[in-house]
């Protein structure tokens, strides 16, 4: 049995006046509606919303921007409420305004490599229509159902994050209708209405969009640079018998920043799927495994890729590393290259021992800490028979990359998730210690981000947010303030 | 009869095996090119996630056997707005999704049960059922009209039960009963005389199939019609001959098919006959040379899949334990039973056919709107659905639209009106039958 607050503070009044706003078919307070909304796949307490509201245009947002904040009912931005961190669940209920209606793709440049988006384009719209100018993005390995923008502006990573970094740096411009109301733009598109090039050289004010897990403003427009996709894709497939030795490949390898996407997974991630309750890996299987995405326009570039990868494995093997070229099964190699892939982003090869429930400690952590978080992160989760599901990525060359452990829980009992939860928060005290950040945070990595953060840190948020929302609607306790 | 069809309560753990990632929400392939669509009417139509997909379907039954949700006019109502088209089901990779359209029909039995579904105007095809034998409200020995131009002709259909046939055609009663339609049994029975086949029919005597009152929940209404038809068939296995059924309707085939595979006694009653939409039957003579398309035909077609030929006859494989680790650890899924290629070979084989496929197709085939008893529930918005698939027919260029399910062949039609297209739509029967 899910947990669920008592009844609400569902208002007719209130439902009246979003009807007026949206029209009668695209707002509503039936809780079997609401239900559907309550709950996400993490650890997250199951909140029912008051209304779900679906505007089709950016003047429809702002006056139930404009309505909420007069009223001071909170609203939660949701496009497709996979972010895996409960930041879809309205903590304080109130309004979750749905913004899939809202997706039209806008424009592709096929010259400059821009897009214009709203917020309802899915990756997988996204992705059909950009190949028929042979572009591409940098695609989560999750649902392609969900929305492209909402993975940029929360930080989002995909299969070219090695090359370009994050999603959120792929942003070009924003068109952002603020919790009061007023429509304001950020980047070029904020001075000619037209161009939607680059945030810079104007000040990065799209950083008061990005991270702020819906809390500062309702995204209605986002420019992202796309990129082309070269016809040759060659996958270097590597085994290490530790972290150490796999870490430090990750790092020589991405000095020579030649791969599109650069990521390592623990024995018990790279099984399908992934080992619920935990189960010892056979002692002659490596403990980790690399795949290592380059994509050449030409064989020689390819070529000159291999020949740069060989010199690594020479390099680390003289280092005394247990790294060995391997195989990696071709079905695997499938789900994690040909993206957005449905087979991955179901989530099957995730949950399908633990039973509907995911959550993970996603981090943003220093190369040269993955061994020791790792390391502390598998005698958590053996101790507590989990299994240490864990996937490093570099992002933009080597200071830092992602850290994330994919922990699978049966959703149907309050109990399996409450152990789920201590575990990963236990994981993540871990991980902050050691300099790194989870991304995505749910309410219980807040509190710990900022139990750790500078008191400039935390007042500065504070003041940013009071500035932007002075009656604390939007996506109202998600920072943990 | 024993019955085993699952209720609600029994189908939990599959509920609680979905993770609400919301794949089901859209077509999507890979590829490449990677191509992506709309699959879900319901979501189309209403938007919140609670009518959208399997999501939304699955979040209704969580809310039901977690004590969340209680009925009322609303909930049942949304519970009503899904064509069960599997739409969703084939986007979902969890291990649940075998029982996706279960899940939904069992919420509906529940809804049944406890005394507050159908939707009112589906009521009527419930009462009807139990009057006239058949959702149309059709008086008995109007079964039969369809045949009249065959008696004029003084080549007349045998009623089985009076002459014996290898073959029983089984009708529906969307052909016999719905006259826009009415063409297509006519069309099948033409065929199967030019081809010189020894087939009866049931005549006064056939009744409703039980698709109808099976998707709308009315699971004692399914029983009752599903074991007399299955003594039926019983009888003219044992006694008159009859080795084959074969049916034009893709409704009807799915029900003997799968429906009534439920049945403990289907092996006894139904073992030893082949059940065959007309199409896969008359696709043995077309490859055998023995149906040859003589005349033109310069049409600009397109080719609509029913989801009840379709997707509804994909077997799904799950590796239950994880044990067959990555090779083959997805679902696997045998598409060998669905009718995808049979008709597009023989529309193409139709000589001065100029052959358009829309974007939307085989178990991505975006529905017509008119299953699950939308089609009497909610007639607007089946009928503003199939105006959509409409415009993707036209989209390709195609001036006619085939399809092998009267359900859609009707609705289809309708949508056309509702949009005002030139658009013509056909069942493959009445190609054939014109260039034979
Ligand atoms: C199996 C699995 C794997 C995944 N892998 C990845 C991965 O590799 N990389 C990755 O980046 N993500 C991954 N994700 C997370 C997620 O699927 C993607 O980031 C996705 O693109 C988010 O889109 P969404 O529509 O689900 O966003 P939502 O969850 O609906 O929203 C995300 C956040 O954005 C806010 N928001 C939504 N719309 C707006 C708006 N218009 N304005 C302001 N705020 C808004 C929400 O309030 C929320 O805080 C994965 C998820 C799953 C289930
Ligand atoms: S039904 Fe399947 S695809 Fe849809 S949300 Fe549930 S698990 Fe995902
Ligand atoms: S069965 Fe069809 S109409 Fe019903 S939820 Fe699934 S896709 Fe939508």
């Amino acid at each position: 049995m899910t947990e669920m607050p008592e009844e609400s503070r569902v208002d007719s009044r209130i439902t009246a006046r979003l009807c007026e706003i949206v029209g009668e078919k695209n707002a509503t307070d039936m809780k079997h509606i609401r239900y559907a909304y309550s709950y996400d796949l993490s650890f997250v307490k199951s909140k029912l919303p008051d209304y779900v509201v679906m505007p089709t245009s950016v003047e429809q947002v702002q006056e139930v921007m404009k309505f909420a904040n007069q009223e001071k009912i909170s609203v939660t931005p949701f496009t497709a409420g996979t972010n895996i961190g409960g930041l879809c669940i309205p903590e304080n209920g109130g309004i979750l305004l749905d913004m899939k209606r809202m997706n039209n793709i806008i424009r592709i440049d096929e010259e400059s490599h821009y897009a214009i988006i709203e917020p309802g384009v899915s990756h997988a719209k996204f992705a059909s229509a950009l190949a028929k100018y042979n572009l591409r993005f940098s695609w989560p390995v999750g649902p392609p159902s969900a929305s492209t923008s909402s993975c940029a502006i929360s930080h989002g990573i995909g299969g070219l994050s090695a090359r370009y970094g994050l999603n959120s740096e792929e942003i070009t411009s924003m068109e952002v209708v603020l919790p009061t109301g007023e429509l304001v733009r950020v980047g070029s598109c904020a001075i000619q209405e037209d161009a939607w090039h680059s945030c810079l050289p104007l000040p990065r004010m799209d950083g008061l969009f990005t991270g702020w897990l819906g809390t500062s403003g309702v995204i209605t427009k986002l420019g992202l640079r796309v990129h082309p996709t070269p016809p040759i894709l060659k996958v270097f497939t590597t085994s290490a018998q530790n972290i150490g030795h796999m870490a430090s490949y990750l790092r020589t390898l991405g000095n020579y920043e030649i791969c599109d996407d650069l990521t390592g997974v623990s024995w018990w991630l790279s099984q399908v799927p992934i080992p619920y309750p935990y189960k010892p890996k056979p002692s002659d299987a490596p403990e980790w495994i690399s795949f290592a995405t380059t994509f050449s326009w030409t064989e020689k570039e390819r070529e000159a890729r291999e020949e740069i990868w060989r010199m690594v494995m020479d390099e680390e093997t003289k280092k005394g590393s247990s790294l060995k070229e391997t195989e990696y099964p071709e079905e695997a190699l499938r789900a994690r290259t040909q993206l957005p892939s449905q087979i991955v982003g179901s989530t099957k090869n995730y949950t399908k021992q633990g039973g509907a429930g995911i959550s993970w400690p996603g981090t943003f952590t220093p190369l040269n800490k993955w061994e020791p978080v790792y390391e502390g992160w598998k005698k958590i989760l053996i101790e507590r028979n989990l299994s240490p599901a864990v996937r490093v990525t570099n992002y933009r060359g080597v200071h830092y990359g992602m850290l994330r452990a994919m922990i699978p829980f049966p959703k149907k009992e309050p109990a399996t998730i409450e152990n789920a939860r201590q575990d990963i928060v236990e994981c993540l005290k871990i991980d902050l210690d050691n300099g790194g950040i989870p991304y995505k945070p749910p309410v219980d990595f807040g509190v710990e981000i900022n139990k750790r953060a500078h008191p400039g840190y935390v007042e500065l948020l504070k003041k940013t947010k009071q500035m932007l929302d002075p009656n604390d609607i939007m996506n109202t306790g998600k920072l943990a303030l | 009869m024993k019955w085993d069809i699952p209720s609600l309560e029994e189908l939990e753990d599959a509920v609680w095996k979905c993770t609400a990632c919301g794949n089901c929400k859209v077509a999507y392939d890979f590829g490449p090119p990677p191509t992506y669509g709309e699959i879900c009417p319901a979501g189309v139509e209403y938007g919140f996630d609670g009518n959208m997909a399997s999501k939304g379907k699955i979040a209704f039954a969580r809310g039901i056997l977690d004590g969340q949700l209680e009925w009322n006019q609303d909930f049942v109502d949304d519970i009503y707005k899904c064509t069960i088209c599997g739409g969703c089901q084939n986007q979902c990779e969890l291990d649940h999704k075998p029982v996706i359209p279960e899940i939904i029909e069992a919420m509906r039995r529940k809804a049944v049960e406890d005394g507050v579904g159908p939707m009112p105007t589906q009521k009527v095809i419930a009462q009807s059922m139990r009057s006239y034998n058949n959702p149309y409200q059709g008086p008995r020995r109007v079964r039969t009209d369809w045949t009249r131009p065959f008696k004029k002709a003084k080549t007349p259909i045998k009623n089985i039960m009076k002459k014996d046939a290898p073959i029983l055609f089984f009708v529906g009663c969307t052909g016999a009963f719905n006259l826009p339609v009415r063409n297509f049994p006519v069309a099948t029975a033409s065929i199967f005389q030019k081809l010189g086949l020894d087939f009866g029919i049931l005549g006064e005597n056939e009744i409703c199939c039980g698709s109808t009152a099976m998707r709308l929940g009315d699971v004692d209404e399914f029983k009752r019609v599903a074991e007399t038809n299955m003594k039926t068939f019983k009888d003219l296995r044992d006694n008159h001959g009859v080795e084959t059924i074969v049916t034009s309707c893709a409704g009807c085939f799915r029900a003997m098919k799968k429906d009534y595979s439920l049945s403990d006694e289907y092996e006894d009653h139904m073992g030893g006959l082949k059940i065959i939409h007309t199409m896969d039957f008359l696709f043995n003579y077309f490859k055998e040379g023995k149906m040859k398309f003589t005349k033109e035909l310069p049409w600009k077609v397109t080719y609509h899949d029913p989801c009840h030929t379709g997707r509804h006859l994909i077997d799904y494989d799950v590796d239950e334990d994880g044990s067959k680790q990555w090779k083959g650890s997805y679902l696997g899924k045998n598409e060998d039973n669905c009718l995808y290629d049979i008709p597009r070979e023989m529309i193409k084989a139709i000589p001065g056919i100029d052959f358009k496929e829309m974007e939307r197709i085989r178990s991505n085939s975006y529905c017509c709107g008119g299953g699950g008893g939308v089609m009497t529930g909610y007639g607007d918005w089946a009928v503003k659905n199939a105006g959509l698939r409409v415009q993707e027919a036209l989209d390709t260029g195609a001036e006619q639209m085939v399809s092998i399910c009267p359900f859609c062949h009707f609705n289809l039609n309708e949508g056309s009106k509702r949009i005002k297209s030139k658009m013509k739509v056909y069942d493959l029967v009445e190609l054939i039958d014109m260039v034979l």
